[in-house]
Order: C-alpha cells, then structure tokens, then sequence
C-alpha cells in the first residue's frame, strides 16, 4: 500500500495519474491535446459514409416507451371506448408470433418456459375486413345513389386497397403501436393490423360504432378525388349510351360545336352530346375522338351525381358522445 | 432569402382531420430535466404544479417525464404524422412552458414553413381552364352548317 502510494506520487510529478482499476487493468489520464479525436472522428464519419445511415429502430425501442399507455392513449385519442386487451390482441400479428417464438427458441430454453401466452390478430383481422368491404360499398350506394354497380364496386374497392388504407394507418399511429416481424412495418401487416383494429371496434361496440369509425377516417379519404380516377372505363361513350337506354332516353348525338388552331400544333375542339336536342355535356380535346370521349365522361359523372361541384357528403350526422376523459398513471 | 427562394406548402390538415371527428394530433411529450440543474428550475416547477393537470385534460397524449443529467432541459414532442419536434427550454418559468405546451398540442405537426396562402381549395377555378372560347358569347364561333351562297 504504502510503495503503492511512493509510486503515484512520484509520477505525479510528470502530471500522469495511474489509477488501478480492479486487479489487473490499469489506464492512463494524460492532461494533454487529444491528438487522437481528430483521425479518430474522420474514421468515423468515412464510416457512416460507406455504410450510410444506419436503419430506422422501432420507435419501441427508443428511450420513453410504455406499451400499456401508449395503447391506452391510442383508444383515448380516437375517442373511442376499446377494451384494452382486445386492443391489444389486434396489435398482434402472427408473423410477429412466430419470430419471437423462433427467437425464443434459439435463446436455448425450453418448450414450456417460452411458450408465448399471446393470441394473435387474424380472426379480427378478417372480421374486420369483412366488415369493411360491406360497410364502404353500403356507404357509397348510399352516398351516390345513381351511381353504377361497378361504379360502387372500384370506389369501393379504392378506399379498401393498401396505399389509402396504409395512408390512413400510418397518420393515426398504428404503426408504432403495431408487433411486427420487420421493421418498417410492410403495407400488407400495417393494412391487416388496421382491419384488425376495426374488427376489434366491431366485436366490442358494435357495427354502428364500427361503420362511424369508417366513415370518418376511411370514407373522408374520397374528398378532391376524381370519380374516373378511382374507376377505368375504356369506353366511356358505350357506357353513356347504355345509361341512356336505361333511363329511357334517346341515345347520345355527338356534335362538333367549337374548333380552333385545326392546322397548328395546339388545335382544340369542344364536342357536345345532344340527347333528344338537349345539350347533356361538352368537352374539350385537342382531337375529335379525344374531345368526343371527354365529353362522355362529362356527362357520366353529370349523371351518376359525382361532379366536383357536388354538395359534400355529410360526415357530422351521427354525433359522438365524450367518454369522460380516463387518466392513468403508469405507476 | 425572398420568399420565393423559401421552402413552402398549402394549407391542410392530416388526414382531413375535423371532418369527421377532431384528433388530437400530439401522441407523446417526453420532458427531459434535470434534477438539480439552475437551467431546468423552471421545469421542475412546472412538472410540480402542472404536468399532472395536463395529462389529465389530454388523455389522447402519452406524457413522459424523464429526469436525466442535462443542462439543457428539452420537451421532445412526437406526432401522429411522424415528425418530432424539440423545444429547448432552458431557463424558462412555469408559466412560459405551460404556454408552450399548450401550443404543442394544438398543433397539426407539419412542418412550420410558409403557407403560400391562408386558404386552399383542391378546385382551385370555378369557370375551369382557360380555353380560346372562355368568355365568348356563343354566338361567335359556333360551326354552322354550310351555308350556300350566290
């Protein structure tokens, strides 16, 4: 102890400190420019430079995460009543299960000790996609009542498919809250976990709650859209026609009524549809087949009642009632 | 820089949020002080007096209250569309951060940059595109069947 002491004091004087750090490991502190951290910070950057940046982490495995009350928050948010275990159930997809299961395993224990006590998603998930497919057409029959069967069927379709429904999904923060194999989450696991939520909502509120629930994240995505965005008809003017016939009127008459420019490279010519020498629809086109189409598709979206300036759907009928507001703390 | 140089965006809200029913946008606050530091006095006054208040009026947002070794106490602020916001908040009194909360909250979470105009439409033009014939009496131009002369 005491040589120990002569030796620290004696190399003090040439400012190096040892300090003895458990039996065998010693290291310095020197006091000095750390010539090092410059090549040290330039190796690293080169680093980060070839390898680009490192990949996105599940915001779960960030610092501040508390699973419970983040899916507490969740149903609080939307201001809807979930039961939190069903809620979470929904969060639980079985790719999910059977990674952790494989983990488990590799970790070398037993059968028993890793069995994992969670059910996952997939009856809610195809509850709720069931449900859905039913509620969006219902709702679109009913929002657009002339509208054709296979009209009802792509508009349908649209609002169900994977970009809105991810669209939607990722902007209401399912997808931290989703248990997934990969991160990111895939469209296909973020668009089930999203029908599973919805299963959920329909299994413990009610399909009134549920079909709110759609109606005012999914359906408000119609808003702005074109109607032959969402819907291919390659021949519009044979489905005016057949239309037409439908409602007893007389087929259309195509009719040049505007040109201008015919001989430079910008020419435009406005075709007018006569039904029974009434003027349905005109529109433009720098052809004449291309102006007569246009003008087709004019007159379909006059007749089906989905023109842009038509009165906005009404989302504010069902009002919501306030749940008191659930404070919980986490510990 | 003028204006035009500048990043912009339009008005809009996520996910044609209030059109059904109103979310509250913010899904978690974390508020990182220090326990001992001069710089988060402030903070620490706050989370005494008002932090359980506020987590009882937002039951939508997760609150985290994280003391850590720091001299710059920050609230990190997460929402629904992915974009995380930092407000630094050293020195500041009670009061000041409460205001600042309270503006978190209410905000959308898109990026703070310069509306081109305080209003938008998706249709923007009421009569539609320019053409050669807008604002032509139908009189002129019309095509006429031939007529026979002399």
């Amino acid at each position: 102890m005491a040589s120990g002491y002569l030796v620290n004091r004696g190399l003090l004087t040439f400012g190096i400190h040892y300090r003895n750090v458990g039996r065998s490991t010693t290291f310095t502190q020197i006091r000095e420019k750390k010539r090092w951290l410059k090549s040290y910070m330039y190796t690293m950057e080169k680093k980060r430079k070839i390898e680009g940046p490192p990949p996105p982490k599940p915001r779960s495995q960030k610092p501040n995460w508390d699973y419970h009350a983040e899916v507490q928050a969740f149903s609080c948010r939307l201001h809807e009543n979930f039961p939190l275990e069903l809620l979470k159930t929904a969060f639980v997809n079985p790719c999910y299960m059977e990674s952790e299961h494989r983990r488990r395993q590799e970790l070398g224990m037993d059968a028993e000790t890793t069995a994992l006590v969670l059910k996952g998603n997939t009856e809610l998930h195809s509850l709720g996609s069931q449900f859905t497919a039913g509620f969006l057409a219902d709702w679109c029959r009913a929002s657009f009542p002339s509208l054709h069967g296979d009209g009802v069927a792509a508009v349908a379709a649209h609002l169900s498919c994977a970009a809105v429904v991810c669209h939607v999904a990722r902007n209401l923060g399912i997808e931290d809250l989703t248990m997934s194999a990969e991160h990111p989450v895939t469209d296909d696991v973020l668009q089930a976990t999203f029908m599973a939520v919805v299963g959920a909502l329909l299994e413990s509120r009610g399909a009134e709650r549920a079909g709110v629930f759609l109606r005012d994240f999914v359906a408000t995505q119609l808003i702005g859209k074109d109607l032959f965005d969402m819907w291919t008809v390659v021949n519009p003017m044979g489905l005016l026609m057949e239309e037409l016939a439908h409602r007893n009127m007389s087929a259309p008459e195509p009719r040049l009524i505007r040109s201008a420019g015919a001989s430079t490279v910008l020419p435009l010519y406005f075709v007018g549809l006569y039904s029974d020498k009434k003027l349905l629809a005109q529109g433009p086109g720098d052809t004449v087949i291309a102006a007569e189409e246009e003008a087709a598709r004019v007159a379909l979206r006059k007749l089906y009642g989905f023109t842009e300036n038509r009165r906005p759907s009404d989302f504010s009928t069902m009002e919501l009632q306030q749940q008191p507001a659930k404070y919980v703390g986490s510990n | 820089m003028t204006s035009r140089g500048t990043a912009s965006r339009f008005l809009q809200s996520v996910l044609q949020n209030g059109v059904g029913r109103y979310v509250c946008q913010l899904k978690r606050i974390s508020i990182i002080f220090s326990k001992n530091a001069q710089s988060s006095l402030g903070i620490r006054e706050f989370i005494e007096e008002g932090v359980v208040d506020y987590a009882k009026r937002n039951p939508g947002t997760v609150v985290y209250v994280s003391p850590n070794t720091c001299r710059i106490p920050k609230i990190v602020a997460e929402y629904l569309n992915g974009n995380v916001r930092e407000e630094t908040v050293t020195s500041k009194t009670s009061k000041e951060i409460a205001e600042l909360i309270t503006k978190l909250t209410n905000q959308s979470g898109l990026d703070i940059i310069r509306l081109r105009k305080p209003f938008h439409t998706d249709s923007p033009s009421i009569q539609g595109q320019w053409h050669p014939f807008t604002n032509r009496p139908p009189s002129v131009g019309p095509i006429k069947p031939p007529t026979l002369e002399g």
